[in-house]
């Protein structure tokens, strides 16, 4: 029986709605929520006539030129047809009626009501009633029997009940409903219908099936159901010859039976999924029109009911089969269970919020066919047919499919395609928006700030709020051209509105860091494309269209590049220079989404990172947030509550992060990101109690969730560190990346999680050792800078695990080549570096320089570590020492959460109650205790230069840095060997350094300058003795250069030969000498000035000595 | 000073206490009573979250060191802190937990229920109400209910307070016990209690014969 599903119109507002037809079938009757009786002829009638009946009207009933309405004044009312003059009040009930209805006549007319009576009402006679008690509850629906005898009546206690009109008694009662005390909180309307003309049977929608009950006898005769049909029958409607019965669900669709063979000869969808509440067969038979809780007004044309009268005979006979069958399955306790478990049922009215919310913003892949309508045939489907051309087709296919078995009729309909389901793509949506049918939602909560959108009668009005006043007042926008979409950044607010039938899609941009006066522009969007998302970068506008475009903008509103993206958007994001792009790649199956993502790099040096590499989600999810860490790195979260992060150190890799699922309480609560900072280690959301999305009020408050890597065995010590060092590994990349690409790095934050990781690893070797496992211990010990490796192999070697040491010692020998072969690289690269970030290349390579602090400050702490793990004591004195070291590190590791600067455009935040480091505005002033001056001073340059220039004249001072160390500690028995070599090799370098003692030569003017302005420093002191040795090596250098590189090189010397070198200044030089002699002669060293390790040990409370001086003489300079 | 812990309390020792504390007791309990201004400062010690809109890095001091402030992101201050930021409008105050009137109306209704006294949900709650509601109203939901419903529960409290005493009086008894008491209850009944039971003390003992008498006529 093929038909045709004409598109929906706009009848009534939101809300209950009810149809029907009038006698001759030319009009369609409508009435709604906004108290409207509207009369079509015919679905495309665009200025239908209307008669007011009251506020909102419940029901109506048409028959004989005769408009019976229920009204929310509580009357039953009759206005003429098609007049519409009031003509009298027919009944009154205490509440209002639910449901009226005619006889077959047109003489009598039954209302139910929520005051739980029936009152039939002679129509001639209005004092003519019948009230017809007993149900316990409002009633839902009531119908007459054709024969006038009797009526039904279904009740929200549960109960389906015939009466006998004349003696008013009930006749017999049904429990077939779910009981419920409001009619608006009945899963289904359970609008009952008498088959017409025979009389034969009661149809009553009972769940998902229609049971048939035979008039007289009362006994169920039959079931209608339809395999496909999951959703709870809402209404029920004959064909005027009372061999068809329609029938519309919660779900919106739409199943004719034919009653005689009990077979679905017609399937159709509500083109959105809504519920369909009312039902009317035009008296031609030939058309079915239905209504929804939307208020609106669809038709079904072209039911032929002729073709099927013809098969009719031949199925006679399967009919009391049938029957059989459907009694024996009829097992109703069954089917209530079923129903409940495998239809996830909707109540008629709109009103769960949650579900409403994932209906109408994103797609969840539930497979629920309510949702697959809804967003297949969503209406901007139809404008940019282009896009979704694919899936229209593929729908139409399912449709055709479905409805081609049906040609031969009464053949069941089953869809041909088994395969897999392709799933609905998800919607575009801006991250960190709530949905946008909500009245007030977010329409962006970043890092910045928040937008909020009020639409609903008193207000349409945009409120753009900054977490930091210092970026800009709070704004109140007036939202007349109906804005949907919204970023917003510290520079500007991005706002669009979709295109309507007169005016183009538009974009418009607040820019209110503009110097200028004119802080708005706006941009209208060619006819056709829609904006779909947009962002904000730092200078830069991006919007991506329904046109598979993305526009680039300059914030101040100039056009810049265009280009076509692969697929239709989701979502974009922008942080400083990256856009960030994630768009459909194929039609994901299954429930699964095929995302692509773009990352690109718009600014300065344009290109592209990642190149359409698919999006991983988690299994059946879809996005539900992207962006970026306020360091830069991307990440997103899907619909699982899984956050992934992008891994630019395993090649663009994306690392799950976090579970936020995992904290959830309960199933149905929710974690909404808002924000991600790598430096503390943060995931700023904002949980949500039983919902995805927070609510605009009350305010909520944002929580702070920590990081997890889903390594395996984290429950273990072992997997806890493991966890921890690879995390740490991870939110370490942003420092490199950026770098690179020329910020500012924090690089106390840097320093601090190396350090860290080099701790962990070290613990982790620690752990194996104890364990055994040796060959761990060496892939542990690859991990580990040269520097640990040492300390390695010292606890290796002291817990008698030679085999391990050697290896160790192999790593370490690999590992000092490495070095030596990167830096001369690093050299040559050092100067295009510096041309390319000069604004910022002072910090970067002061940071390098912390780098090398940091790594021996490190060896100290994990050589603590060592010793007290060995209890291998060694002078009391030192461990005095230690003991007072390890307090500022204490301190450090109990507030890891260090005050992170975002990289860019942070406002420099002044802090009046800290006096420390005050003066210095780098980031790296936050540890003042440790910085020294010089280590502004010297540029990296200089101290690779430096490290290089003891280096290269020798050939080969492989271990310089490491062989003072090994000589240190002579305990250390396998080293022996190698310090025969390393002793060989440092010798050159300490002959070299041997002239740099001779006597000063005449220092040049400005030297003496300086004594008169100041008394000499000890770095003085050494610059006159050693001034001559540097011109030496470097005879190019002018007078600065020699300066820093005698910096670089004084501050090489070990802590204590610079304090010797300070208080000779200060007079003091001869005791200061014996000291000094002594603790070389001590260390085992024998002439060799590096007494490095030892004195590295005294170091950190040395350098403390040292401040001042060092700080006077860099003021010195400064000076100079 | 009298309640360091102020929750609980005992106005025991004071009726109990022989000359050496009838001695000086007018001027002591005059001494001992804390202004409510006082109970208020030490209230303000408490800390309560606010959602700063500015940026600042750690501050250090004397009590500890307080922040990072980033913008948007709740972090615990002390409440006088809190108020100074508020006036200057550089933060909005989250309400602790408890301010919340269903919770504040399940307090009353079990302070109504109970004879003794129930434990209140902060020692410093009707300060802190005061203080927040005084000057945060607007970051407070229902913030009349709350202001109404606390003023229940407190005269609920200062009721049964009375009453205990007016009974520990009347029945001539040596000791009491009272607990969960905050430290401004105490302080409202204090300086009255005291000197009441001085001059209750100095009138019975010159109605006892044989009592000696010319110690307090020398007073």
């Amino acid at each position: 029986m093929p038909c045709e599903r004409k598109p929906m119109r706009y009848g009534h507002s939101e809300g209950h709605t009810e149809v029907c037809f009038d006698d001759s079938g030319k009009f369609i009757v409508t009435c709604g929520n906004d108290g409207d009786v509207r009369i079509w002829e015919g679905l495309d009638d665009d200025d239908p006539k209307f008669i007011t009946v009251g506020e909102k009207a419940y029901s109506l009933a048409l028959k004989n030129g005769k408009l019976v309405t229920a009204s929310s004044n509580n009357t039953v009312q009759i206005h003429t047809f098609p007049d519409g003059d009031p003509d009298g009040i027919l009944t009154r009930f205490t509440t209002n009626a639910t449901h009226v209805t005619f006889n077959s006549s047109g003489s009598r007319v039954a209302a139910g009501s929520s005051d739980f009576m029936v009152k039939v009402v002679e129509v001639s006679d209005s004092s003519q009633q019948k009230t017809l008690r007993g149900h316990e509850a409002p009633v839902l629906s009531v119908t007459f029997d054709p024969k006038d005898d009797f009526l039904a009546s279904a009740s929200c206690d549960g109960s389906v009940v015939v009466w006998n009109i004349e003696e008013q008694s009930q006749l017999i009662s049904w429990p077939l409903l779910q009981k419920t005390n409001d009619v608006s909180n009945a899963k289904s309307l359970c609008r009952l219908a008498w088959q017409p003309a025979t009389a034969k049977f009661l149809a009553v929608p009972v769940e998902t099936k229609v049971h048939l009950y035979e008039r007289g006898t009362w006994d169920h005769v039959s079931t209608l159901s339809d395999d496909l049909q999951t959703q709870l029958i809402n209404v029920v409607a004959w064909s005027p010859c009372g061999r068809f019965l329609a029938a519309g669900s919660v779900g919106g669709s739409l199943t004719v039976w034919d009653v005689n063979s009990k077979l679905c000869v017609e399937r159709q969808k509500h083109e959105k999924g809504f519920t369909v509440c009312g039902l009317a067969w035009n008296p031609s038979g030939s058309q079915v029109a239905y209504t929804d809780t939307e208020g609106c007004l669809g038709l079904l044309d072209g039911l032929s009911t002729s073709t099927s009268t013809k098969q009719a005979p031949t199925k006679k006979t399967a009919k009391e089969y049938d029957d059989l069958f459907d009694d024996d399955d009829d097992d109703r306790l069954m089917d209530e269970g079923l129903s409940d478990t495998n239809s996830p049922v909707k109540k008629p009215v709109a009103g769960g919020d949650d579900d409403d919310d994932d209906d109408d913003f994103l797609v969840p892949a539930t497979g629920r066919v309510r949702n697959r309508g809804a967003i297949l045939d969503d209406e901007n489907s139809l404008d940019t047919g282009s896009l979704k051309v694919g899936w229209d087709k593929f729908r139409d296919d399912e449709d055709s499919s479905a409805a081609a078995p049906a040609a031969p009729p009464l053949v069941p309909l089953r869809p041909v395609y088994e395969g897999p389901r392709p799933s609905a793509p998800q919607k575009a949506f801006q991250p960190g928006s709530t949905p946008a049918h909500l009245t007030h939602r977010f329409m962006m909560w970043n890092s910045v700030g928040i937008v909020r959108g009020y639409n609903d009668e008193q207000d349409n009005a945009i409120d753009v709020e900054f977490h930091d006043t210092a970026v800009h007042h709070a704004m109140h926008l007036t939202n007349s051209l109906g804005h949907t979409v919204a970023d917003l950044s510290q520079e500007a607010v991005l706002l669009a509105c979709p295109s309507t039938d007169e005016l183009a899609s538009k974009l418009q941009c607040f820019h209110f860091s503009s110097w200028d006066t004119n802080k708005e522009w706006m941009v209208d969007l060619p006819p056709g494309e829609d904006v779909r998302a947009l962002c904000l970068g730092q200078g830069w506008a991006a919007v991506a269209t329904s046109a598979l475009m993305l526009r680039l903008f300059s914030i101040g509103g100039v056009q810049k590049e265009i280009f076509s993206l692969p697929g239709n958007v989701v979502c974009m994001v922008g942080h400083g220079e990256q856009l960030l792009i994630v768009y459909h790649r194929a039609p994901g199956f299954d429930g699964e989404q095929a995302l692509g993502v773009q990352l690109l790099q718009i600014g300065g040096r344009k290109k592209q990172l990642m190149n359409g590499e698919p999006l991983p989600l988690s299994h059946k999810s879809h996005l539900s947030w992207l962006g970026f860490t306020a360091e830069g790195t991307p990440c997103y979260v899907d619909s699982d509550g899984v956050v992934r992060m992008l891994n630019r150190g395993l090649g663009n890799t994306w690392t799950p992060v976090c579970n936020t699922r995992e904290t959830c309480k309960s199933k149905s609560d929710h974690y909404w990101v808002v924000g991600i900072h790598e430096n503390p280690q943060q995931l700023r959301c904002i949980p949500c109690k039983g919902s995805r999305y927070p609510p605009t009020l009350p305010r909520p408050a944002v929580a702070i969730l920590p990081f997890k890597l889903p390594l395996c065995q984290t429950s273990t010590e072992k997997g806890l560190m493991e966890e921890q060092y690879w995390r740490s590994v991870l939110f370490h990349n942003h420092f490199s990346f950026l770098s690179s690409s020329g910020y500012e790095v924090d690089e106390d934050g840097r320093t601090q999680s190396q350090k860290e990781q080099q701790e962990l690893l070290m613990k982790m070797f620690a752990l194996s050792c104890k364990l055994e496992r040796e060959f761990r211990c060496v892939e542990l010990a690859e991990l580990m800078t040269q520097n640990v490796v040492t300390l390695a192999i010292r606890y290796a070697s002291r817990s008698r695990r030679m085999v391990l040491a050697q290896r160790l010692s192999e790593i370490a020998l690999e590992k000092a080549n490495q070095i030596q072969e990167e830096e001369p690289e690093e050299q040559e690269e050092e100067p295009e570096y510096a041309a390319v970030r000069r604004p910022s290349g002072y910090e970067v390579t002061g940071g390098r320089q912390g780098n090398r602090r940091q790594q021996e400050e490190e060896e100290e702490r994990v050589q603590e570590l060592g010793d007290e793990e060995e209890e291998d004591a060694p002078e009391t004195e030192e461990e005095a020492e230690t003991r007072k070291r390890v307090n500022p590190f204490v301190k450090e590791a109990a507030s890891p959460v260090t005050p992170s600067l975002t990289p860019i455009g942070k406002v420099g935040r002044a802090n009046p109650f800290k006096v420390l480091g005050s003066g210095k505005p780098s980031s790296s002033s936050a540890q003042p205790r440790v910085t020294n001056i010089l280590d502004n001073m010297t540029s990296s340059r200089k101290s690779s230069q430096l490290s290089g220039s003891a280096g290269k004249p020798n050939k080969g001072p492989v271990l310089k840095p490491l062989a003072p160390r090994a000589k240190a500690k002579t305990q250390s028995t396998l080293l022996q060997m190698t310090k025969k070599k390393t002793q060989e090799i440092t010798q050159p370098a300490a002959e070299q350094q041997k002239p740099a003692e001779a006597p000063p030569p005449a220092s040049p003017a400005d030297n003496t300058e300086n004594k008169r302005l100041l008394p000499k420093t000890g770095f003085q002191f050494w610059l006159e003795e050693n001034r001559k040795s540097i011109t030496a090596d470097h005879p190019d250098l002018e007078e600065t250069d020699v300066i820093k590189e005698a910096m670089g090189r004084f501050r090489t010397l070990s802590a204590e030969e610079r304090l010797s070198w300070t208080e000779r200044a200060k007079g003091q030089t001869g005791e200061a000498d014996l000291k000094k002699r002594k603790r070389a002669g001590g260390g085992g060293g024998g002439g060799n000035e590096h007494g490095q390790a030892e004195a590295d040990e005294n170091s950190a409370k040395k350098k403390k000595c040292l401040d001042p001086s060092a700080k006077l003489s860099a003021f010195a300079f400064n000076k100079n | 000073m009298f309640g360091s812990s102020a929750g609980t309390s005992r106005v025991a020792d004071v009726s109990s206490g022989k000359n050496k504390v009838l001695g000086k007791s007018n001027s002591l309990a005059r001494q001992t009573a804390m202004d409510p201004s006082e109970v208020e400062f030490l209230a303000e010690k408490e800390t309560v979250k606010i959602i700063p809109n500015f940026s600042l890095d750690k501050i250090y001091l004397i009590g500890g060191d307080l922040g990072p402030f980033n913008p948007g992101l709740p972090v615990d201050v002390p409440v006088w802190l809190a108020l100074n930021f508020k006036q200057r409008q550089k933060c909005r105050i989250v309400p602790p937990a408890w301010m919340d009137v269903e919770k504040l109306e399940e307090i009353r209704e079990l302070e109504r229920k109970e004879d003794t006294f129930a434990p209140v949900p902060s020692p410093y709650y009707m300060e802190l109400t005061k203080l927040l509601l005084n000057y945060a109203s607007d970051n407070i939901p229902k913030a009349d209910e709350i202001r109404t419903l606390v003023k229940d529960i407190w005269d609920t409290r200062i009721a049964k307070l009375r009453l205990s005493a007016d009974s520990f009086i009347s029945q001539l008894e040596a000791h009491a016990k009272l607990d969960n008491l905050t430290l401004m209850e105490i302080n409202t009944i204090r300086a009255f209690l005291l000197d009441s039971l001085n001059c209750m003390y100095k009138l019975r003992s010159n109605l006892q014969p044989g009592s000696s008498k010319g110690q307090f006529t020398d007073y």
